[in-house]
C-alpha cells in the first residue's frame, strides 16, 4: 500500500501507513464536528471554529464572565445572590448529575450580576447559570 | 441420602433446579453479565428497565423485560414495590440485585423473602448486620479481625458529627453508613472543613442510598486497599478466592483492580485471607461477598503486614472478573447455584490461582475537564477482541449514555502469566477500544497503567489523587497529522459524492471508493 494513501477499510474505519506501521483511525460525526480515535486517544475536530485539535474550547473568560452548566444536570443549591462579591474558586451553584455533586466555581474575583437558575431546575449542557461582572 | 456434611436445615428444601426464571434488578454491564451466566445454566431471564432504558442492551439480552418506571432511579431501579411487582408479573422465582442500587438493601432481600422469591445474595439479616458499621465492627473484633477506629454517632446533626470527629481524631473519613462506591464519602484533615464535608457527604448519601446517616472513621494514611473474595453456602462451607488489589482509586472510586496484589507476601496473604474467612464465618455468610481491608504502609521498624477490616460488601463486586481471571471460576454461576441451595462447587483446596489479571473501568467522563461525567449518544463503539482479554459492557454503538445513571460503560480485563504481561495486554486492548461521541477515560487509564509507580506496583489509595491530574494533563489533545489527513479524506469524499452523514452521524457510506490519495499531510 502506498504510504500516502488512506484506505477506508470499513464503516468509520480508516487506515494509513506511517513509518512502516499500519495506523487505524476511527471516525464518526458530521464534517462540522468530527470525532476521531487513534491508539487510545480521542480527538474532536470542529470545522466551524477551525480548531483542528481535541482541545475543548472554553467559552469562559476570567473576569466578567458567565458560568454555564457543563452537562445536563439538576441544580441542588444556589449558594449566592445577585450583588454578592465572590472570590476566585468560590462555589456558586451546586449541580448534581450521575449521582455526583458538581460545584460551579467562580473563575476570578467578581460580583454576581444575575442568577439564571433555581434549586430543583433541570438544566441543559451550556445553559447559562450565573452572570458575573 | 444426603452427604453427611450437609446440615439438615430449612434451606435443604431448596433445590438447585428451583431457579427457573430470574429477575435481574439492575441495568448495564452487570445485568448482561448475569444474563450470560443464566444462559449457561438454562435459567430464563427477566430484565427490568426505566423509560430511558427501553432500548438498552440489557433489555435486548434478556428473555423478557418489564418496565418499572421513569428514568429517576428512586422511582424505578430503587423502587422495591416496583421490582417485586415486576417479578410477580413476569413469573420470576428468583431475583439477582447485581451491585449498586438495592444490592445491599436488607429491605429488598426481606421483600423477596416475603414474596417467596429466592434472593441471590445473603439473608436480609446478614445484609443488615454488615450494613451497620457498628455491628460489623463489633462482630469483626469478636472474631479477632482488626478494625480501624470509628463510629456512627447517634446524634447525626452537624454538631453531633463535629463531636464524633473530635472523638475519632483527625484526619478522618466521613462516609455514607448505607453504602459504598465512593458516593457520600469525604476526607477531612482540617477542623475548618468539617461542616462543608459533612453536609456534602450527607447530601450525596441521601441521593445515592436514600439514607443520609454518616459514619466517621480514622483515616489510615496512604494505605493499600486489599479485599478478599469469599463465598459461603447453605451448608456451612466458606471459602476464599484470594485477594484483589484496588488501590488505584480516584476520589474513592476504583479505577483499576488486579489480582494477585503485588504487595502481599505469601505469609500476609495467608493471614488476610484467613481473617476474611473468619469474618464471613462470624456472620454465617452465604453467597458471594467481599471483605475489604486497609493494608497499612510499612512502619518505622519495617513491619508491612498490619491490615484493618474496612467493611464487608454483601454482594457481587464490579471487579469480580479479575478473580475469575486467576481462578478460572464463574462467580455468578456459583451465586445462582448456591442461592438455590446447592453446596458450593469448590472446596478450599480446589481453589487455585494462576497468572495475573488486571481490570480497567471505562467511564463516560472527561479527564480534561475534571473527570466530569459525560452523557449523550455513542457514535462509534468497537470493543477489542484478542486472546486473554475480556470485555464486560452494557452499551452499544448508537446507544445513549443517560445522565441518570452511573457512567461506567465497560470493564476491560486482561489475563496473562505475569503482571507485566497482563499490564501490556490491557494497554494494548485499551488502545484498540475506540469510543466516539462521548468522552471516556480510556487515555487516562492507559496513562495510569504506563505510570512508573503502577508498573512497579508501588501504589496506594492516594496514588491517583496525587498523580491523576498530571496523568490527565499528559493526554494528547492535538491530533497527529495522519489523523487530520484521514478526516480530510472523509471530508473530501463526502463533498465529492454529496454523501450526507447517516442518521447517526457516521462517516461511512457504501458507495465510496475505498481509496483516496492525499498528498502533503506529512509534517
Amino acid at each position: 500500500m502506498p504510504e500516502d494513501r488512506i484506505e477506508r477499510s470499513a464503516a468509520g474505519v480508516f487506515s494509513v501507513m506511517v513509518d512502516n506501521r499500519r495506523e487505524i483511525i476511527y471516525l464518526a460525526g458530521p464534517p462540522s464536528d468530527r470525532w476521531a480515535a487513534w491508539n487510545g486517544n480521542v480527538y474532536r475536530v470542529s470545522a466551524d471554529t477551525g480548531t483542528r485539535s481535541g482541545q475543548h474550547v472554553s467559552p469562559l473568560g476570567p473576569a466578567g464572565h458567565s458560568l454555564v452548566a457543563p452537562m445536563p444536570a439538576t441544580v441542588i443549591a444556589v449558594l449566592v445572590a445577585p450583588g454578592a462579591r465572590v472570590a476566585k474558586g468560590e462555589s456558586l451553584i451546586l449541580l448534581e448529575a450521575m449521582k455526583m455533586e458538581l460545584p460551579i466555581r467562580a473563575l476570578g474575583d467578581a460580583t454576581v450580576k444575575a442568577i439564571h437558575c433555581r434549586a430543583g431546575d433541570l438544566v441543559q449542557a451550556d445553559q447559562e447559570l450565573v452572570e458575573l461582572e | 441420602m444426603r452427604p453427611a456434611s450437609h446440615r439438615q436445615s430449612l434451606e435443604d428444601d431448596i433445590r438447585p433446579d428451583m431457579i427457573q426464571r430470574l429477575l435481574i434488578a439492575n441495568r448495564g454491564e452487570i445485568a448482561i453479565r448475569i444474563i450470560r451466566a443464566c444462559r449457561e445454566l438454562g435459567v430464563e431471564t427477566v430484565a427490568v428497565y426505566s423509560d430511558d432504558d427501553a432500548r438498552a442492551p440489557h433489555v435486548a439480552a434478556a428473555d423478557r423485560a418489564v418496565h418499572i418506571g421513569p428514568a429517576t432511579p428512586a422511582e424505578s431501579y430503587l423502587s422495591i414495590p416496583n421490582l417485586i411487582a415486576a417479578a410477580r408479573s413476569a413469573g420470576a422465582d428468583a431475583l439477582h440485585p447485581g451491585y449498586g442500587f438495592l444490592s445491599e438493601s436488607p429491605a429488598l432481600a426481606q421483600a423477596c423473602e416475603r414474596a417467596r422469591l429466592v434472593f441471590v445474595g445473603p439473608p436480609s439479616g446478614v445484609i443488615a448486620r454488615m450494613g451497620s458499621k457498628i455491628e460489623a465492627r463489633r462482630l469483626m473484633q469478636s472474631a479477632g479481625v482488626p478494625v480501624v477506629p470509628g463510629e456512627t454517632p447517634d446524634d447525626q446533626s452537624d454538631q453531633g458529627l463535629r463531636r464524633a470527629v473530635d472523638r475519632v481524631g483527625l484526619p478522618v473519613l466521613v462516609k455514607a453508613s448505607a453504602g459504598g462506591g465512593g458516593k457520600g464519602m469525604r476526607s477531612i484533615r482540617d477542623a475548618g472543613d468539617i461542616d462543608d464535608a459533612v453536609r456534602a457527604a450527607r447530601r450525596e448519601a441521601t441521593a445515592a442510598f436514600g439514607d443520609g446517616t454518616l459514619y466517621v472513621e480514622r483515616l489510615v494514611d496512604r494505605p493499600r486497599h486489599i479485599e478478599v473474595q469469599i463465598f459461603g453456602d447453605h451448608h456451612g462451607r466458606i471459602v476464599h478466592l484470594f485477594e484483589r488489589e484496588c488501590s488505584a482509586q480516584r476520589r474513592h472510586q476504583k479505577v483499576i483492580e488486579e489480582s494477585p496484589s503485588p504487595a502481599l507476601t505469601p505469609v500476609v496473604r495467608e493471614r488476610i485471607t484467613d481473617a476474611a474467612v473468619r469474618a464471613a464465618a462470624a456472620v454465617e455468610y452465604r453467597n458471594a461477598g467481599t471483605v475489604e481491608f486497609l493494608l497499612a504502609r510499612a512502619d518505622a521498624s519495617g513491619n508491612a503486614d498490619r491490615f484493618y477490616f474496612l467493611e464487608m460488601n454483601t454482594r457481587l463486586q464490579v471487579e469480580h472478573p479479575v478473580t475469575e481471571g486467576i481462578t478460572g471460576l464463574d462467580l455468578v454461576s456459583a451465586q445462582l447455584l448456591v442461592a438455590a441451595g446447592a453446596a458450593l462447587p469448590w472446596a478450599q483446596e480446589a481453589v487455585t490461582s494462576r497468572g495475573h489479571a488486571i481490570e480497567a473501568r471505562v467511564y463516560a467522563e472527561d479527564p480534561a475537564r475534571g473527570f466530569l461525567p459525560q452523557a449523550g449518544r455513542i457514535l462509534l463503539y468497537r470493543e477489542p477482541r484478542m486472546p486473554g482479554v475480556r470485555v464486560d459492557s452494557g452499551v452499544a454503538e448508537h446507544g445513549e449514555v443517560s445522565v441518570h445513571y452511573d457512567p461506567l460503560l465497560a470493564k476491560v480485563i486482561a489475563s496473562a502469566e505475569t503482571r507485566e504481561q497482563a499490564r501490556i495486554r490491557l494497554v494494548t486492548a485499551l488502545r484498540q477500544f475506540p469510543i466516539l461521541g462521548v468522552r471516556t477515560n480510556i487515555a487516562f487509564l492507559i496513562g495510569v497503567l504506563e505510570h512508573p509507580r503502577f508498573r512497579a506496583g508501588e501504589i496506594d489509595t492516594a496514588f491517583l489523587d496525587a498523580e491523576g491530574a498530571a496523568i490527565a494533563a499528559q493526554i494528547p489533545t492535538e491530533a497527529p497529522p495522519f489523523v487530520l489527513a484521514a478526516i480530510a479524506a472523509a471530508d473530501e469524499q463526502e463533498r465529492e459524492q454529496g454523501a450526507e452523514p447517516d442518521a447517526f452521524g457516521s462517516v461511512a457510506h457504501s458507495s465510496w471508493d475505498p481509496w483516496v490519495r492525499l498528498n502533503g499531510w506529512r509534517t
